[in-house]
């Protein structure tokens, strides 16, 4: 890299398939906490799928319905405070590795590894939290429907999917499951940049001084 | 290339604000250390043994002076080549082992390796070395979790020596262990200075450790009081 004049500095590596492993190992070592983060992800988007999927029922049975203004906002605010869950529980995550974040800066990690390493961890927390969010609030939906609106299976398939209108392309459920996983990950990761970004910015020294 | 000071440090200081009180950590150190050589840095809690640790290893920043790591001022450094040289030029072992939980000894070890590029079937091979090397060779795919606090040690002791580092720092490496496994680590240690020709310099106040080593160094309230080589401690005892 550059000569600082008696030895030369070289170059730091750290492949993308390792840092995934190593984050991976993570969620699974550590899984209690990786499934008390997720779960904010999973209530947050059950909660839109079903208010979505609640509407299109009521829509295939009675021809009326669709979301209200209010309902968007009720969304909103259910995903707010999904996030600041997450924010919060992802501080609470990189406080408890202080020591271990300062170990591995002292092995040659750099800040943007560290960033990393949680940001990936966040990613698959948002994946799977979205993804099991999403089976929740089908089965929700289905539940609502038959129990409370009378509709029949063949109602429901139809008003899930059921090819629609333009400019929708996708059935309802599959298109719901797109936007659930993007809007998972895409939570998940900005509610724990902060916490990613204390964490990976921690000298070794300090990491070390602090006692948890 | 050779050096003949691994570590030089030049009027090194280190002062802590506290509101209105200043605490002067380190207040003027100045120390060169041979390559090869095994030092202690001894002192009462509170010393600051810790600290000129941090900055030997390029941990913490000085407040004033200069740390020279083959002859390079570390100050000088930007966030990537510090990097660079606590991945290369020195392996840490500290009083808490400080290994990654979720990792096994081996992946551990392979870790500094993977930040120095080495490929993978190289990375493997030499840590399986160096695990032996420190007599863990049955050990491999065990956690840190499922050893006990003499392995953990070793285990830190081969991670340490993973990139080949001009100095290896320990600071209280014993002060987690028992009387026979702190003897054991010191042993280690001693035995890889000699074979390997790797500097050790160990912050501690273990007496055992003043039986292995080349110079002993007495720091008190940030400054250095005496320094013994080991022939003037085996005429005291």
């Amino acid at each position: 890299m550059s000569s600082t004049g008696t030895w030369e500095i070289g170059e730091i590596k750290f492949p993308f398939s390792e840092a995934f492993r190593f984050s991976l190992e993570n969620i699974k070592k550590r899984f209690t906490r990786a499934a008390i983060t997720a779960a904010s992800v999973v209530l947050g988007i059950a909660f839109m799928n079903s208010l979505m999927m609640m509407a299109a029922i009521n829509q295939q049975v009675s021809g009326m319905g669709g979301i209200e203004l209010y309902q968007y906002w009720l969304l909103f605010i259910s995903l707010l405070v999904c996030a600041v869950g997450i924010t919060n529980s992802m501080l609470i995550a990189v406080t408890e590795r202080y020591k271990e974040i300062g170990t591995w800066k002292t092995l040659g990690a750099l800040d943007k590894h560290v960033l990393e390493l949680f940001l990936i961890e966040a990613s698959l927390i948002g994946l799977i939290g979205g993804l099991v969010g999403y089976i929740a609030g089908l089965v929700a939906a289905i539940v609502y429907g038959v129990a409370f609106q009378g509709a029949s299976m063949a109602a429901i398939s139809a008003a899930l999917f059921a090819l629609r209108t333009l400019p929708m392309p996708l059935p309802t459920a599959p298109a719901l499951l797109i936007l659930s996983l993007v809007v998972a990950v895409g939570i998940s990761l900005a509610a724990s940049l902060y916490p990613a970004y204390k964490g990976a910015k921690l000298e070794p020294a300090v990491a070390f001084r602090f006692e948890v | 290339m050779r050096y003949e000071y691994t570590v030089e440090t030049e009027d090194l200081a280190k002062y802590y604000y506290m509101g209105k009180y200043v605490v002067k950590a380190l207040d003027g150190i100045n120390l060169r250390v041979r390559r090869g050589e095994y030092l202690s840095i001894m002192g009462p809690s509170g010393s600051g043994k810790t600290t000129l640790f941090n900055m030997i290893g390029g941990l913490d920043r000085p407040t004033r002076g200069k740390v020279y790591i083959d002859e390079v001022d570390i100050s000088k450094l930007d966030a990537y080549e510090l990097a660079w040289l606590r991945c290369r030029k020195i392996g840490y072992v500290f009083q808490t082992f400080n290994l990654i939980p979720v990792l096994t000894a081996l992946e551990n070890v392979m870790l500094p390796m993977i930040f120095a590029g080495v490929p993978r079937e190289q990375r493997i091979k030499k840590a399986i070395e160096l695990l032996t090397a420190v007599g863990l060779g049955d050990r491999l795919h065990h956690k840190p979790g499922e050893l006990s606090g003499g392995q953990q040690q070793r285990v830190a002791i081969a991670r340490a020596l993973a990139n080949d580092p001009a100095i290896v720092l320990a600071d209280e490496p014993t002060g987690n262990l028992d009387l026979n496994t702190g003897l054991e680590i010191i042993n280690l240690m001693r035995t890889l200075n000699k074979e390997k020709g790797v500097t050790i310099i160990t912050a501690t106040h273990d007496l055992k450790m003043i039986d292995v080593s080349d110079r002993i160094v007495y720091i008190r309230d940030g400054k250095i009081e005496r320094i013994e080589t080991r022939a003037e401690v085996a005429v005291e005892l």
